[in-house]
C-alpha cells in the first residue's frame, strides 16, 4: 500500500486570469497540487504583509438532524490544538483521550438505547432541561473527569499564541453554510508560519475540552436569541425552505447536548483533506514563492475520496406560506420572500441589482402612500449574503405604524406585479449598479475581505465565477429585471411573514 | 551507480513528511519593520492646517477625514455638540439644501460618517475616484461652513430620550454614569437644554473650535498626491487662522469603594461590567499597560481572562478588557463579560482573582515574548497597513499630541518592557479596592 508519506505533488494547472474589465482588478494566480489542494494567490509586490486563509469546503450544509451546528462547532475544536501545539506530556495526554474515547463510546450505547425515551420525553428540552438516565449520567461524569486531567497537561490557545507572537493580526475563524475557514494577517517573511499551523490543524486537531466548549456554543446561541428578531427570521427561513437544515448553521440548543467527538471526528476526517481545501494568499508574496512553500508543508497529504458535496434541492414551489407573528418588543413589519437561483446561476448577480433599484422605488411608493417605515431588500440567510444553493430574496418593509400592515403588504404586492409589468427606470438601475460597484470597492480595497470574497465564491461555485459575476451586474438591463420579477415573483413562490403587536390581537 | 540514483530520487522527492517544527524553532526572521516616515505624506498650510495625503490606488475610491479637537464635552451651552453633530450629518454645506445634500451623497454613492466622540470629532466622506471634484468641495464646506437649522437642534432632542434597554451597551452607559457622576464626562444634554439652545449657541461653538490649527486632515486613495496637495491648498489656505481652543483639561474624577450596581433583569443572559477609572497615562508607562492589558483581556483569543472564564469552563463566549481613551482626563477600564445567569457569579469571581494575580505575580517570559510581538510586529505596523491607514493614524497623533514622536518610539518602549514593568503599572492601575461591578441579571451577589 502506498504511504500517504510518499506522494508526491505536483502542478497539474495553472491559470491566470487577465483582467478583461478594467473596473475589476481580479489577478488571481492559481496552482492545483496532484492532491487536489488549490492555491490562490493575489500578488502585491513590496507589501509587507500577506492576508492568508484556508477555507474548506464544508460547513452546516454537512450536517444531519440532531447534529445541527456541529459544523460551527468542529471549528472551535479545531482551535484546541495538536500534539505538537498544546501539549505538555502527549504521550500522557495520549492515554487520557482512548478513555475518553471509550467512555463515550458507552454514552452513545446508553444514548441509543434510550433515544426514544429521551426524544419523547425530551422534545422541547434546553440546555437546562436534558433528559438523561443514571448510565448517562454515569459516563459523562467519567469524562467530565478525564477531561480534566487533559486540561492539566495541555494549554489553551496553542495556535493563536504562536500567530501573535509573531505579529499576527485578524485571527478568526468562520463556520457558514458552506464553508469553514481559518484566517491570519501576517508579515511576509513569516509567512511559513501559516502553513506549519495550519497544515497541522488540519491533519492532527486534538479535541480538548470538549464540553466546555460545548457551552460556549449555549452562550453563542443565547447571545442570537436576545436579538429581538432573531425568532422572527429562523421562522421565515424556515418557512421558505423546506432543505430546512440550510438555514439553520448555527444549531439549536437541544442538538449542543448531542455533539459526540466521534461525530465530529467523523466530519473532520471526511472534510479536512487537500482535495477539499482551498488557501488563499493576498500581499507581498509571489505565486512561485508560495508554491514550494506550501508544497513543504501539505505535499505530504494524499488525495482523499472526494467528500459527498451537499446535494439537497428545493422542491418546487406549490402554495404562497404565510406566518403571523405576534411580538411586544420587535417593530410591526411585512415581509415578503421568494426564492432564487445560487451563485452559479446566471440570474443570481441580477437579484442584486433589482434589489438595489427596487428598494429605493418601494421606498418612494411607501412615502407617496403614506406609509411610514423603511425598506430593506436583501439576500440575507442568517450571516450570510450570497449563498451556492439556492437562497431567497428578502423584502422588509418595518413600521412605524402598526395598523398599517394591511396596505403595506398591498402596497408591496401591486408594485412587485408591476415590475413585471413596466421596466425600471434606466436611471434608477444605473444608480443601483454604481450602488453595487463602490460596494464592492470598499469590500475589495480590504486584502481580508476580498481574499473572504475569493474563497466564498470557491466554496459556493468557483473563483472564476467572482468576476463575471461582477461584470454581469453592471451589464444588467431593464428587460433583464423584468424578466426576473415574470419569472420567479410568482404566487406560488412566495412566502409572507407578518409581525403584529400582540395587543393587536386582543 | 544504483546508489547515486537513489540518493537523486530522495533530492528530487518534494516532502515526504510533515514538518511539524515548533514556531519557536523554525527560524522565523526578527522583525525589521519600520514605520513610515510622516513627513513624506505630510502638508502644512500657513494657516496652521495639517494634512496628510498618501496613494492607495488598489480601487477607484477616495476617502477623506477631518480629524477635529472638539467633542461632547467641548460645549459651553450643553446640547451645541450634539446639534452640531446633527447638522454635519443631515444638513451638509451652506448654500445647499438638506435634500440637495442627501442627493449628492445618493448620487455618489458614498459612505458618509460623522462620529463625534467626548474631546474629538471625526468625519469621513469615502466617494469613488470619478466623484472626487464634486466630493472635495463638499467635504470642504462641511468644515468651514456647515448649515445648521432649528431642525438640528429638534432632532438632537430628540435623540437623547432614554430607551430602557438590557444588553452590554446598557451595561457600559450605567458604568458611565456611576464613575464620571458630576463630572464633565458624565454630563449629557437635557430635553431642557435643547429648549434653551438657540442655533447661534451650536453656530458659535463650531466657530470657536473648527478652525484650521485645531484639525487635522487624512485623504487617501486613486489619487494623484500632487494634485491633491494642492486642491487642499486652494479649498483651506485662505481659511483664517483664528485662535486655537485652549484644551480643556478635565479633572479627577471622585472614586468609590468597590460596589456591586445591580439591575434586575429577567433575559436569557446576564450581562457585566467590572471596572474603574484611569488618570491619563504618562508615556512612560504606556506601552508596559498596553502589554498588561494583551496579556490580562485585550481583545484577542488567547488572554488570562478568557482562559479562566471561557476555554476552561464554557461559561462565557467572551471576557474581555476596554481601555476607554480619553485625551485629556480619566479614562474608564472595564472587564465586560455576559452568559447564563446562573454562572455570571462565578466569572466574576474568576476575573477578580485575575485582576488580583497580574498585581501579584509576574507574567511569565512566554506571555511577555507573546504580548510585545503582537503589539510591536503585529498591532502597530497595521496602523499604517495602507494609504489611508497611514494618513489617518499619523492625523490623529498630530491632533492629539502635536508630534509623531509617540508613535516613533512605539515599537522600542514595548520591546523595553519587563517583567517588573508589567507587575508595577498593574499595581499602579488595577485597583481591586475601587473596582464597580455593574450586573444586569437576575439575582445580585456578594462582592469578595
Amino acid at each position: 500500500m502506498r504511504s500517504i508519506r510518499n506522494l508526491p505533488i505536483l502542478a497539474v494547472a495553472f491559470f491566470i486570469s487577465t483582467a478583461s474589465a478594467q473596473d475589476y482588478k481580479l489577478p488571481i494566480l492559481e496552482h492545483v497540487y496532484e492532491n487536489g489542494l488549490r492555491l490562490l494567490v493575489i500578488e502585491r509586490p513590496g507589501e509587507s504583509r500577506v492576508v492568508s486563509k484556508i477555507f474548506t469546503d464544508m460547513g452546516a450544509l454537512n450536517e444531519t438532524p440532531g447534529q445541527f451546528g456541529a459544523a460551527h462547532f468542529l471549528e472551535h475544536l479545531m482551535f484546541k490544538g495538536t500534539p505538537t501545539l498544546g501539549a505538555l506530556d502527549w504521550e500522557r495526554e495520549k492515554k487520557l483521550h482512548e478513555r475518553i474515547r471509550a467512555a463515550e463510546d458507552a454514552l452513545i450505547n446508553e444514548l441509543n438505547r434510550s433515544r426514544n425515551d429521551l426524544r419523547q420525553r425530551g422534545v422541547f428540552h434546553d440546555y437546562q432541561h436534558e433528559e438523561t438516565t443514571p448510565e448517562i449520567d454515569e459516563q459523562r461524569a467519567l469524562i467530565d473527569s478525564l477531561n480534566q486531567q487533559v486540561q492539566e497537561l495541555s494549554e489553551e490557545g496553542p495556535q493563536s499564541i504562536w500567530y501573535m507572537a509573531y505579529g499576527g493580526t485578524g485571527l478568526s475563524a468562520t463556520t457558514e453554510q458552506e464553508y469553514m475557514k481559518f484566517d491570519i494577517d501576517l508579515p511576509v517573511d513569516r509567512i511559513e508560519l501559516f502553513l506549519r499551523i495550519e497544515a497541522d490543524r488540519m491533519r492532527n486537531s486534538v479535541f480538548r475540552n470538549f464540553d466546555a466548549e460545548r457551552m460556549v456554543l449555549v452562550e453563542q446561541r443565547l447571545g442570537d436569541l436576545n436579538g429581538v428578531a432573531t425568532e422572527f427570521r429562523e421562522a421565515m427561513n424556515s418557512l421558505v425552505g423546506r432543505a430546512s437544515m440550510v438555514y439553520v448553521p448555527e444549531g439549536y440548543s437541544n442538538d449542543f447536548q448531542q455533539y459526540t467527538r466521534r461525530y465530529e471526528r467523523a466530519l473532520f476526517e471526511t472534510y479536512f483533506v487537500p482535495n477539499n481545501t482551498t488557501l488563499i494568499f493576498i500581499g507581498g508574496v509571489t505565486l512561485d514563492e508560495m508554491i514550494p512553500k506550501v508544497e513543504k508543508y501539505f505535499g505530504y497529504m494524499e488525495r482523499a475520496p472526494e467528500p459527498a458535496r451537499y446535494e439537497g434541492r428545493e422542491p418546487l414551489p406549490s402554495a404562497e406560506k404565510r406566518l403571523i407573528w405576534r411580538s411586544d418588543t420587535l417593530s410591526p413589519r411585512v415581509e415578503v420572500r421568494y426564492q432564487i437561483p445560487g451563485v452559479g446561476h446566471p440570474d443570481r448577480p441580477l437579484f442584486d441589482v433589482l434589489a438595489e433599484a427596487f428598494e429605493v422605488q418601494l421606498q418612494s411608493t411607501m412615502t407617496d402612500a403614506g406609509v411610514e417605515g423603511t425598506v430593506d431588500i436583501n439576500t440575507l440567510v442568517v450571516h450570510t449574503s450570497r449563498f451556492g444553493a439556492p437562497a431567497s430574496i428578502n423584502i422588509e418593509l418595518v413600521l412605524e405604524d402598526g395598523l398599517q400592515t394591511d396596505i403595506a403588504e398591498e402596497l408591496l404586492l401591486a408594485e412587485l406585479q408591476r415590475l413585471g409589468e413596466e421596466p425600471l427606470p434606466a436611471e434608477r438601475i444605473s444608480a443601483a449598479q454604481k450602488k453595487l460597484r463602490t460596494e464592492w470597492y470598499r469590500k475589495a480595497v480590504d486584502p481580508y475581505e476580498l481574499a473572504y470574497q475569493i474563497g466564498h465564491f470557491e466554496v459556493m461555485d468557483s473563483w472564476r465565477t467572482l468576476k463575471p459575476y461582477l461584470e454581469a451586474r453592471d451589464a444588467a438591463t431593464a428587460d433583464d429585471l423584468q424578466r426576473l420579477a415574470d419569472k420567479y415573483f410568482i404566487d406560488i413562490n412566495r412566502s409572507v411573514g407578518v409581525v403584529l403587536a400582540v395587543e393587536a390581537e386582543q | 551507480m544504483k546508489k547515486l540514483l537513489l540518493l537523486a530520487a530522495f533530492v528530487t522527492t518534494p516532502c515526504l513528511s510533515q514538518d511539524l517544527t515548533h514556531p519557536l524553532e523554525m527560524g522565523l526572521p526578527d522583525s525589521d519593520y519600520q514605520r513610515p516616515d510622516p513627513v513624506e505624506s505630510q502638508l502644512a498650510l500657513d494657516n496652521g492646517l495639517v494634512a496628510y495625503v498618501a496613494k492607495a490606488d488598489q480601487v477607484p475610491l477616495v476617502t477623506m477625514s477631518a480629524f477635529i479637537r472638539a467633542g461632547k464635552v467641548s460645549d459651553e451651552k450643553q446640547g451645541a455638540a450634539e446639534s452640531l453633530q446633527d447638522a454635519l450629518e443631515n444638513s451638509g454645506p451652506s448654500g445647499m439644501s438638506s435634500s440637495e445634500f442627501q442627493l449628492s451623497l445618493t448620487q455618489m454613492a458614498a459612505d458618509f460618517v460623522v462620529e463625534m466622540h467626548d474631546e474629538w470629532t471625526e468625519i469621513t466622506l469615502n466617494v469613488p475616484a470619478e466623484d472626487l471634484d464634486r466630493a472635495l468641495p463638499i467635504f470642504a464646506g462641511l468644515l468651514r461652513h456647515p448649515a445648521i437649522s432649528d431642525a438640528n437642534i429638534e432632532r438632537a432632542a430628540e435623540s437623547v430620550a432614554p430607551v430602557a434597554r438590557f444588553d452590554m451597551d446598557a451595561a457600559v452607559e450605567r458604568f458611565s454614569a456611576i464613575i464620571y457622576k458630576d463630572h464633565p464626562y458624565g454630563m449629557r444634554p437635557t430635553t431642557d437644554n435643547f429648549k434653551n439652545l438657540q442655533v447661534k449657541d451650536v453656530a458659535d461653538f463650531r466657530a470657536k473650535y473648527f478652525v484650521p490649527g485645531n484639525m487635522t486632515i487624512a485623504v487617501a486613495g486613486a489619487i494623484n498626491t500632487q494634485e491633491i496637495r494642492g486642491r487642499l491648498v486652494d479649498l483651506f489656505g485662505d481659511w483664517d487662522g483664528a485662535d486655537i481652543p485652549d484644551v480643556k483639561q478635565m479633572p479627577a474624577v471622585t472614586r468609590s469603594e468597590a460596589t456591586l450596581h445591580h439591575v434586575p433583569s429577567h433575559k436569557l443572559q446576564s450581562w457585566m461590567v467590572i471596572g474603574l477609572d484611569l488618570p491619563p497615562v504618562p508615556l512612560e508607562d504606556q506601552a508596559a499597560l498596553d502589554v498588561m492589558n494583551y496579556i490580562l483581556g485585550a481583545e484577542h483569543l488567547k488572554t488570562r481572562l478568557m482562559v479562566e472564564t471561557r476555554y476552561k469552563y464554557g461559561y462565557t463566549n467572551d471576557a474581555s478588557v476596554f481601555l476607554e481613551d480619553h485625551w485629556y482626563g480619566p479614562s474608564g477600564y472595564t472587564v465586560r463579560s455576559y452568559s447564563r445567569p446562573e454562572v455570571i457569579e462565578n466569572i466574576y469571581e474568576n476575573i477578580m482573582g485575575e485582576l488580583v494575580r497580574i498585581r501579584s505575580e509576574e507574567v511569565t517570559e512566554q506571555e511577555l515574548f507573546i504580548a510585545r510581538g503582537a503589539l510591536a510586529d503585529g498591532e502597530f505596523p497595521v496602523r499604517y497597513l495602507d494609504g489611508y491607514a497611514l494618513a489617518r493614524s499619523f492625523a490623529l497623533e498630530r491632533l492629539r499630541y502635536g508630534n509623531h514622536d509617540r508613535s516613533a518610539s512605539y515599537v522600542q518602549r514595548v520591546r523595553a518592557v519587563s517583567q517588573d514593568d508589567v507587575v508595577n503599572v498593574a499595581r499602579k492601575y488595577l485597583r481591586p479596592d475601587n473596582m464597580q461591578v455593574i450586573l444586569f441579571g437576575e439575582e445580585a451577589f456578594e462582592l469578595e
